[in-house]
């Protein structure tokens, strides 16, 4: 039997970081007994760095103190991944969906967001691909554009995609991004060499 | 990915072959994308399987669990002698960027995990009904298990999944 699907919208702005995962906890728990239809939230957070599952701290290379002076918080979370970066000028989605009622694998939702991240790079005419075997996220050459960490709860999605619009790069070398050294970040603002003005055009796609 | 190519074209060959003779009951059943399902075991619907012999219980998750989630890269398991309840979340296991709760299908004390699966947690993708399995636990009510699918029915259930996908 094929229920209709429905995806709510929610443009909620700049957000901070431990709104969004209370906010994408009680929206779980709420799709977990089908209060809400499957719901994506698109949103931008403050300078944030967060921590998956793995709890890989050995790639943060800033102490943890001087984070303030950076204007940076850092947050632990249960999503999968590795260390990365949350800022201003970076679109986040985080698809509140319901993988069972779709009988969906955590491996092709993962390839789903990969490819929502190279159309949206094609758009602009940057050709990026998904990357090699264990370098998951969406690359331009050598160079990440869009990460992707993911909580998978009762067949219930939280987390999800950042893409790098035009945010201040610099944040990134306080880490070793999603945990592969050698590899450089970069964002549609660099690669198509303008900046961006409307990201909330960009967000609204 | 030739070998791939070969396991498919197997794989449909022998849905083929098999398809006129369903009564006979083979080890394990091949279906569409050709996950092992193994007779004697029970399934929930969120893909975990348990056996059940004779005071024990042991839990892990399905060849089509486990296809669907890609490479484990991550299992975090519980300590031994904690309970878990039925369709609650004793674990985690991470693949490709997510990490995906692993429930169980019924109610119990832990009486031992897999501590292989720390060093080596591929072992749910190349072995998920054997040296890939979770945890074992003392099942508190056993009746629990009847209400769960055998090997036919879960067989049926993960081919419809896949085709309303």
């Amino acid at each position: 039997m094929r229920v209709p699907r429905s995806l709510e919208v929610w443009k909620l702005g700049t957000v901070n970081y431990l709104d969004a995962l209370k906010l994408q906890e009680k929206l779980v728990s709420d799709r977990k007994i089908r209060k809400i239809p499957d719901t994506l939230l698109s949103l931008q957070h403050q300078p944030t760095y967060t921590l998956g599952k793995r709890r890989t701290d050995h790639n943060l290379l800033i102490p943890e103190n001087e984070l303030k002076k950076i204007g940076a918080e850092l947050h632990y979370t249960q999503r999968g991944g590795d260390i990365t970066y949350h800022g201003p000028h970076q679109a986040i989605l985080y698809p509140i969906i319901s993988l069972r009622d779709i009988g969906c694998g955590a491996r092709n939702y993962v390839e789903k967001l990969e490819l929502t991240m190279i159309e949206l790079a094609s758009l602009y005419g940057v050709k990026a691909c998904p990357g090699q075997k264990g370098e998951t996220g969406v690359w331009v050459g050598d160079r990440k554009i869009g990460a992707i960490g993911v909580r998978i709860t009762y067949g219930i999605t939280s987390h999800g995609l950042a893409f790098n619009i035009d945010p201040d790069l610099a944040y990134f070398k306080h880490i070793v991004p999603c945990g592969i050294a050698d590899k450089e970040v970069t964002s549609l603002s660099r690669e198509t060499g303008f900046h961006i003005v409307s990201l909330s055009q960009i967000l609204s796609n | 990915m030739a070998l791939r190519l070969w396991a498919s074209s197997t794989a449909n060959a022998l849905r083929i072959s098999c398809a006129s003779k369903t009564h006979v009951a083979p080890a394990f059943s091949l279906f569409r994308c050709f996950s092992t399902v193994l007779d004697g075991l029970k399934y929930a619907s969120s893909h975990e399987w348990v056996k059940h012999e004779g005071s024990v219980a042991t839990i892990g998750i399905t060849d089509h669990a486990q296809d669907h989630l890609g490479e484990v890269v991550f299992v975090d398991l519980p300590e031994p002698g904690g309970s878990v309840g039925k369709g609650g979340s004793f674990g985690a296991v991470e693949s490709v960027k997510a990490t995906s709760d692993v429930n169980s299908p019924i109610s119990g004390q832990i009486v031992e995990v897999n501590s292989k699966l720390t060093e080596t947690p591929g072992l749910v993708n190349s072995s998920p009904y054997e040296d890939g399995w979770m945890i074992k636990i003392k099942p508190s009510s056993p009746s629990e298990l009847e209400s769960m699918m055998g090997s036919k029915e879960y067989t049926q259930f993960c081919e419809e999944e896949d085709a309303a996908h």
